[in-house]
């Protein structure tokens, strides 16, 4: 076994086994903790795709989580009141079934995504990092005014999802579905990465005109990319929504794409797995410091530069060494 | 002559007053290596950007396998068998060396939305890959990430990933350009390891690989074709001594 894999299998394990060991210590508040860590996980690991990858530096994936959580809140919201979300060509109550319910975020974050990166992605550079940030922006903005859905103000979900066979309320049983959803974009990504199509998405991110030397078309190739990233991102929003039963245009604030983007960083750009780590120490660090001092960036800051200027591949390939890269 | 790969006539090129490539005529004949020398500036680069299709010609006529090629742009002709490299070396550095090698395999295989599979375990990679990387002395580095490869190492994988897909003629520009004398030796004997499979058209500035090397060479000056022999008619002819390998009067 080589050093990542012995990483990643003990990483895997205490995430599996926290829930039990939580309770049996009298911790429980630690499971939702963890929840939280491990859906801001796999929007990082997302992110990872497109700027560890593909090189293409999105400072709008905020945005995709946030129509992600919406549509968890709008399905909701009109499931419980009285009013169906939309009567033609059939009548739509909302709906308040996980089944339906995820993978409707999971679509709505896509279509966000193949819109605004069709139009980004024909920019590159600064141009694509600025035009990126302004979607969000645009999309923060579009849901600050829609009054119906709380505005400015957000809008609270009465009870979580419910799914067969689970009881979402259950912190446990969330955790769970939180982490299985975790596991399955690892391994989706790890496949993705080093398929066929993942090589040429690599080589793009390194030299998009030699890609396209070699008479490659890589535009398709980065919106697809862009597309699933933001689909998992609508998918960690979704569960986002579900955990704090609260949504606000926050979500989609610009602050938070930079939150992920730290992440990723601090964790390892290019690995996938360190996004989790990233996102694990970041969380952690926020919720401690945050005990502490009211400015805990004072502190993160300084931290996060070290990390850049000395862990070559970050937190993760400073664990698992120089193997660390591609998933 | 029916083995006649290419045949450029009355090639002309100017940039405003400036005459970059005067009259010029050039014939390659299949399996040859034919070196294209001349001083700083004379005109080379602009004429391999003229036969690869990276430049328009403003007259003149270019034709491969008999077939006028003219007004064909440069990934057309890469799809007829024209394949060249460039003077700065262009590969991606940040991966493998056989990621790098695999990429230029891929771009022969129609699209690639394949999401599943490892790259590595394509039919077409497993049966090209070793042999591609055999062929340019890489296999030994297959793992390696390709910035760590030594300056002609890379020159090697380039020429390496522009022979995927068999091409049939292969312009190679200025490949010695910046190697020191060890890199040199390594990508001659690679270059002549090819003789024969492919046609090669080598724009070169170091004279003893030319005249190691070459079948034909050509000698350009001003954009115009002065000479056009064997390496021993070349070393020998007097207008070439002149106005080339600066010989005194």
């Amino acid at each position: 076994m080589t050093r990542k894999q012995i990483t990643i299998g003990c990483g895997a394990i205490i995430l599996i086994l926290l829930p039990p060991a939580a309770l049996l210590s009298g911790n429980p508040y630690l499971i939702s903790l963890t929840s939280r860590i491990i859906i801001y996980a796999l929007a990082a690991a997302s992110l990872d795709l497109l700027l560890g990858y593909g090189a293409m530096i999105s400072l709008g994936h905020a945005a995709f989580v946030g129509v992600g959580a919406y549509t968890i809140a709008i399905l909701h919201f009109h499931s419980a009141g009285a009013e169906p979300l939309f009567s033609w060509p059939f009548l739509f109550a909302g709906s308040n079934n996980a089944l339906l319910t995820l993978p409707l975020a999971t679509l709505s974050a896509s279509f966000a995504a193949l819109i605004i990166g069709g139009l980004s992605l024909r920019t590159t550079g600064m141009h694509f990092i600025m035009i990126t940030l302004a979607f969000a922006q645009m999309l923060y903005y579009f849901f600050i005014s829609l009054e119906k859905y709380g505005g400015d103000d957000g809008l609270s979900l009465a009870t979580r999802n419910s799914l067969v066979g689970l009881n979402l309320g259950n912190s446990s049983h969330f955790y769970y579905l939180c982490l299985a959803a975790l596991f399955v974009f690892l391994i989706l990504a790890h496949r993705l990465v080093n398929s066929r199509f993942g090589l040429v998405v690599r080589g793009a991110g390194n030299n998009d005109r030699r890609i396209k030397g070699l008479g490659i078309h890589s535009y398709r190739y980065k919106l697809v990319t862009f597309v699933i990233a933001g689909g998992s991102a609508g998918l960690a929003g979704a569960l986002l929504a579900n955990q704090t039963e609260f949504v606000s245009p926050g979500l989609m604030h610009w602050t938070l794409s930079g939150e992920l983007m730290v992440m990723v960083l601090l964790g390892g750009l290019g690995t996938l797995f360190g996004p989790v780590l990233g996102a694990t120490v970041f969380l952690a660090l926020e919720t401690t410091l945050a005990m502490y001092t009211e400015h805990w960036m004072i502190y993160m800051g300084p931290f996060l530069v070290l990390t850049v200027i000395f862990a070559k591949r970050g937190l993760f390939g400073f664990l698992a060494g120089d193997k660390g890269k591609n998933g | 002559m029916a083995d006649i790969l290419l045949k450029v006539s009355g090639l002309h090129k100017s940039f405003g007053a400036l005459l970059a490539t005067n009259n010029f005529s050039l014939t390659l004949t299949r399996g040859h290596i034919h070196a294209l020398i001349g001083p700083n500036g004379a005109g080379k680069t602009t004429v391999v950007n003229q036969l690869s299709g990276d430049m328009p010609v403003d007259s003149g006529t270019i034709q491969f396998h008999g077939r006028d090629i003219t007004r064909l742009k440069s990934y057309q002709r890469a799809r007829l068998g024209i394949a060249r490299s460039f003077q700065i070396t262009h590969i991606f550095e940040n991966l493998t060396v056989a990621e790098n090698m695999g990429l230029a395999i891929c771009t022969g295989l129609g699209h690639n939305f394949r999401f599943w599979r490892n790259w590595q375990n394509a039919a077409a990679i497993k049966n090209e890959l070793p042999l591609a990387l055999e062929r340019v002395d890489l296999l030994h580095r297959a793992e390696l990430s390709a910035r760590h490869l030594s300056h002609g190492e890379k020159r090697q994988l380039e020429v390496g990933m522009a022979l995927i897909g068999k091409p049939e003629l292969l312009i190679l520009d200025e490949p010695m350009a910046g190697l020191g004398p060890g890199g040199t030796v390594e990508l001659a004997k690679l270059i002549k390891k090819q003789k024969g499979q492919v046609t090669i058209l080598l724009v070169e500035h170091d004279m003893d690989v030319v005249f190691s090397l070459a079948d034909r060479v050509t000698v350009l000056v001003y954009g115009e074709n002065v000479a056009t022999g064997t390496p021993d008619e070349i070393r020998h002819n007097s207008v070439v001594r002149k106005a080339y390998l600066g010989e005194g009067e």
